[in-house]
Order: C-alpha cells, then sequence, then structure tokens
C-alpha cells in the first residue's frame, strides 16, 4: 500500500478520499487555490500544498502545479477524483512519467475511450449494440433518405460537427423525410460551415442507465450493477439510484456482462463506468452503448450503499497492485439507495450557479442517510468551481423506504445564506413520475413548471413569524460580521 | 395572521407553534435579508422595517439590477436617457460560460450606465440605475 497520497482535487470528493485514505492508513496530501485555503478538505487533509490562483487553469487544472505539489510532498501516488484532470490522458501519463501511480486506468485507455468515435468502435468490436446510426459518405439527399430507411424510424437527423440539438430533425416517416434533409442541411451549414449530415436512431424515452466496473491487475473483472440517472437538468445528473425500476435480473446480467466484456476488451484497469442508453423496460428492453466514463463518478455511493463495497477503497488498492477480493458471485444488490445532489443554484433563474458564505448550514442526522459534502458552515461557495454543494445518499430496504427517508432528510437541511436546488429536489422526489419509477432523461425539463410550483413560493406565516422574532431577539445579525465563531449562541437566553 | 408562538432554542434554531403543532425552524442573515427554513424551504424575508415605497423600489432596483455574482459584461444594450420597458434587456453578463441577462424590472428612463463592455463586475453593485 502507499505510504502517502495526493488528491488532485477539491469539494466534497477530496473529502471522500481524505476519508478512504484514513482508513487505509495512507496519508493524504491536499492540494488547494488561493480561493480554498479555508476548504474543508484542506482542513481534513495529513498534509496541504498550494497549487496557484483560485482560476482553475492555473490550479487544479495544472499539471506542472499538481506534479510539483506531489513532488514537495513526497506523494506516491494520485489520485484525480472528478472533473478537472481526471479524464485527461496527458496527466495520467505525466503521473507515471513522474514515477507516480495514477489511480484510475493506463492513460493510452483513456485516450481510446475518451474519443467517442473510438470507443464507439471498441464497444462494437466487443458485440456491444450502439445506437445505429451513420455519416453517408455519398451525402447527396436520396443517400441520407436511404440511410434512414435502412435505420428504421424514427430518426434523428443531426449535422456530423454539431452539437447543443442544433439542426436536429426528427423523422418519423418517409414523407416527411425531404424537408427535413434539406432543412437540417441549410442548419448545418449556417451554424457550423459544414452541411454534413449524420442519420441516427431516435431513441424514444430513453433512459440513462450505467454500469459500474472494476477490474484489477490480476486479470479480474467484476461489475457493481446498475446505476440509474435519468434524472437530469440540463444533461447533467441531479437524481441517481440503484438498483434500475427498468432493470429485471436477466437484463441486469446482460448489461453487466455488456459493461466487463467491454472494459476488458479495451484493457481497462481499475474503476470505470458504462453508460447506457435504455429503451424499454424489463426482458424485452433494448440497451446501447453511450460512453465509458474512465473515472470515479459522482453518483457511486448508491453503489456502495448497495453492494456494501467502497469503491474508492478499492480504487486505491488496485492502484497499489491489490487483487479484487471479491468474485462476481459474491456481490449482491441489497436494498435500494437514491442519491439527490444538493447544489448552490436558483431553479426558479434557470438553475443560475449561487456564490456567497453558508451563514447557517447542517446536514440531516438520521438512519439510512449519508451526507457527502465538501462545506461546513461559514464556508464560502465561490463562483470559480462546480456548484455542487454536497450530495445526500438515503439507502432502505425498498425503494419507497429510501424515497421517503430521502425526502425527511431534506426537509431536516437548512442551508441559509446561498440559494440551494432542495425545494426542488423534494418536489422531484415527490413527484408521481418519479413514485411510480416512470421515468426518462426528459423527465425533469418536460415537468419544470410544476416542480418549480411546488418548490417555490411566498413565504407562509410561520416563517414571517420566525423572521421577525429572529430580528425583535438578535438584532441585526450582519453577515459580515460572522467572524465571530457562532453569533447566535452568544444570544441564547435573551428571550424564549 | 394567524398567532404563533416563537421560540429561540440557540445557534440559529427556533421552535414555531400555532399552540398545537410545532415545527423547527431556522433563521440567520441581516434584517433586510432574513433566510428562513422551514420544512426544506427557505425564504428571504425583509424584517428591516423599510416598508416605505421609495426605499423598497430603490432596494429591490438594486436587487434586480445588479449581477448576482461576479461576472464579466458581455454587452451594453441601452445609454443614458432612454426610455426602458419592464423586462428589456440592459446588460448581457457572462459567468461560468453562461450569459446572464440583467433586465429591466420594471417601466423606466435610464438614469446611468454604471459599468463598461470587458468590466468584471462584483455581486450587489446595480449596473444600471432607473429614474
Amino acid at each position: 500500500m502507499f505510504r502517502r497520497l495526493l488528491i488532485a482535487n477539491r469539494g466534497e470528493i477530496a473529502v471522500r478520499i481524505i476519508r478512504a485514505c484514513r482508513e487505509l492508513g495512507v496519508e493524504s496530501v491536499a492540494v488547494y487555490s488561493d480561493a480554498d485555503a479555508r476548504a474543508l478538505h484542506v482542513a481534513l487533509a495529513d498534509r496541504v500544498v498550494r497549487i496557484g490562483p483560485a482560476a482553475p487553469l492555473h490550479s487544479y487544472l495544472s499539471t506542472d502545479a499538481i506534479l510539483g505539489a506531489a513532488r514537495e510532498s513526497g506523494a506516491e501516488a494520485v489520485h484525480p477524483g472528478y472533473g478537472f484532470l481526471a479524464e485527461s490522458h496527458t496527466f495520467a501519463a505525466a503521473c507515471t512519467d513522474a514515477g507516480l501511480t495514477f489511480v484510475g486506468p493506463p492513460a493510452d485507455v483513456i485516450a481510446r475511450l475518451g474519443s467517442k468515435i473510438a470507443a464507439r468502435q471498441a464497444a462494437t468490436r466487443a458485440g456491444i449494440p450502439v445506437v445505429p446510426g451513420e455519416t453517408p459518405a455519398d451525402q447527396r439527399d436520396v443517400t441520407i433518405a436511404d440511410a434512414a430507411r435502412r435505420i428504421g424510424f424514427p430518426v434523428l437527423i443531426k449535422p456530423s460537427e454539431g452539437g447543443g440539438g442544433i439542426g436536429m430533425k426528427t423523422v418519423r416517416d418517409a414523407a416527411s423525410l425531404p424537408a427535413a434533409i434539406a432543412q437540417a442541411r441549410r442548419e448545418a451549414a449556417a451554424a457550423f460551415g459544414d452541411g454534413t449530415l449524420y442519420v441516427e436512431r431516435l431513441i424514444e424515452r430513453p433512459r440513462h442507465v450505467e454500469v459500474q466496473v472494476l477490474l484489477d491487475r490480476h486479470g479480474h473483472a467484476v461489475h457493481l450493477f446498475e446505476r440509474e440517472c435519468s434524472l437530469q437538468r440540463r444533461h447533467q445528473k441531479i437524481v441517481e439510484e440503484a438498483p434500475s425500476t427498468a432493470l429485471t435480473p436477466r437484463l441486469r446480467a446482460r448489461m453487466g456482462d455488456a459493461a466487463v466484456t467491454l472494459a476488458r476488451s479495451a484493457g481497462y484497469l481499475n474503476a470505470g463506468t458504462v453508460e447506457f442508453l435504455l429503451e424499454g423496460a424489463g426482458d424485452t428492453a433494448r440497451f446501447y452503448f453511450l460512453e465509458m466514463n474512465t473515472r470515479l463518478q459522482v453518483e457511486h455511493p448508491v453503489t456502495e450503499l448497495t453492494t456494501g463495497v467502497d469503491i474508492v477503497r478499492a480504487q486505491i488498492a488496485i492502484a497499489a497492485g491489490e487483487p479484487l477480493p471479491w468474485s462476481q458471485d459474491d456481490l449482491t444488490q441489497r436494498g435500494h439507495a437514491i442519491e439527490a445532489r444538493v447544489y448552490a443554484e436558483d431553479p426558479s433563474r434557470n438553475d443560475l450557479p449561487q456564490a456567497g458564505s453558508l451563514l447557517l448550514y447542517r446536514e440531516p442526522t438520521m438512519p439510512g442517510v449519508r451526507v457527502d459534502s465538501g462545506v461546513v458552515e461559514g464556508s464560502d461557495i465561490s463562483v470559480h468551481y462546480d456548484p455542487l454543494i454536497a450530495k445526500l445518499i438515503a439507502w432502505a430496504d425498498t425503494r419507497e423506504g429510501a424515497r421517503a427517508r430521502a425526502i425527511a432528510a431534506l426537509r431536516s437541511y437548512p442551508v441559509l445564506g446561498v440559494r440551494t436546488n432542495i425545494a426542488f429536489l423534494i418536489a422531484l422526489l415527490e413527484h408521481p413520475a418519479f413514485v411510480s419509477g416512470d421515468i426518462d432523461t426528459g423527465l425533469v425539463e418536460s415537468q419544470r413548471a410544476a416542480l418549480l410550483t411546488s418548490a417555490t413560493g411566498d413565504p407562509p406565516p410561520e416563517a414571517i413569524a420566525v423572521a421577525t422574532h429572529a430580528s425583535g431577539s438578535a438584532g441585526p445579525l450582519d453577515s459580515a460580521s460572522s467572524t465571530s465563531a457562532d453569533p447566535w449562541t452568544t444570544l441564547q437566553g435573551w428571550r424564549g | 395572521m394567524a398567532e404563533f408562538e416563537v421560540t429561540a432554542l440557540g445557534a440559529g434554531r427556533y421552535r414555531v407553534s400555532d399552540g398545537t403543532r410545532q415545527r423547527l425552524a431556522y433563521a440567520a442573515g441581516p434584517p433586510h435579508a432574513r433566510w428562513v427554513f422551514i420544512d426544506g424551504h427557505v425564504y428571504v424575508i425583509d424584517v428591516s422595517g423599510n416598508r416605505d415605497s421609495h426605499t423598497r423600489r430603490a432596494h429591490d432596483d438594486d436587487m434586480a439590477l445588479a449581477s448576482p455574482m461576479p461576472a464579466t459584461v458581455a454587452s451594453i444594450h441601452v445609454s443614458e436617457g432612454q426610455a426602458v420597458s419592464q423586462g428589456d434587456l440592459l446588460v448581457m453578463l457572462e459567468a461560468m460560460k453562461m450569459e446572464l441577462p440583467i433586465k429591466a424590472p420594471r417601466n423606466g428612463i435610464v438614469k446611468a450606465v454604471a459599468c463598461a463592455r470587458g468590466e468584471l463586475v462584483q455581486p450587489g453593485v446595480p449596473l444600471v440605475e432607473l429614474d
């Protein structure tokens, strides 16, 4: 095992990795930018190294700064967390070249799977279905129409250079093809300077279901079952769960096998996630390879709670050369876990990220509830980084039990001073579609108005009574004067 | 309004009761923006007593016409003396790779433009003044 490990990250995931290090008896080295000098991950680590100014490009994204910190601290390994440099094959290679163990797959595997086209080819070679689609070499309208008929309706016609949904046309029958092709071509040429079109099968109401895999250096490979990640806003997940309500044991086994087969054939090592689009549910459902994430996922805790496997600990053990201690048959899913991501953002203003000081911040503690966070009361939420404050994960023996626990915990999670999406998350967990488990990737956006209505509103009389009372008893509580440890404690007993 | 009995429990915690049912609430922040948490919902309430309409409007304007976060001024769409209607785009900001429009909170005349294109602006500072 390593003596000392550097964490090339910040926030809740850096805290999570420090905790795994502590359990393993590995010394942790935190790195920090000027904006994070007082951050929780810096307070918790065994050693700390400043790596630069607030701007990520010159700190958390700087390979030189991080390798310098590893040298200075005598770290033997680097855990990249997620985001920042976690999927940079050049960073992974630089770590190896500097004599450090990169906690993740080999650099060349990251590079290969990081390319959507190469990853799609790797999946096809491994016999894993991908969403049928092609860029016809002959771009005449008739050839594109032929491709659409071959792929099967409904299809999406979209710019091959595109992104962000621009120029994307849904076509449900052959009669609508000519007009759609012409329009897509015009929009593609206008937006991207290239009218080349790509034709793809449209997956209706897809679910996003991913499979966690672990592979060691001794040829062992297992999967830790699936995570259901269909609830997304702006293509970012906000609620995840395990298991998925759409999977049957047979489908689960097929998807798990596909994920392990792909990972093995790609020469993968350590923890990874194979993302699939799922069409339909149950034994007749079809799944298509989407991409492979060559790192730890934000939502890994739902797998940890349902399988009992500490994924971060496993990552470090695998990197240190240890064999996986379980075979596939040893692993089972038990109960149900739901994760809700608490973001500093304002759902009523298009999820605009929020910055400021946490005037009051109290995490709920109750049976079956875990909170992974990178903040404490008084922490500053900075504009420089991802606005994720914490992840609240609830576990119970049934999905309904986990849902009730998650809601109860969110209702006991005061975060004041910075707007968060907590009320929105409660509304989502209470939405009839979520309750029934009949969800897809479009749910949050299609129900946004209804979710906002139940998440926002005028203060009820109780809230006004509390605000007024707090004013009368405590006088002005100026947030700027929060240098005294806890202004409320000193005022205790004034009234009441 | 119904009568509520509020008891300070310390450390920002309050018990609020209607005589039958009680709840635990949390509060923090200055009087003009008192943050209150009850049952998963957060409210920001002005209890400063500044109820006169002029001050209130000035305060509302300040909130609406300032950036909610440090941001860069991408473009300015109005000039001094110009009449604007509620909802008109005044300034486009850019922060965290997102466009952030500052729109007129009400009808009025632009008294001053207090920012320049490319400038880095801080939260809470009004970018445009309305009459």
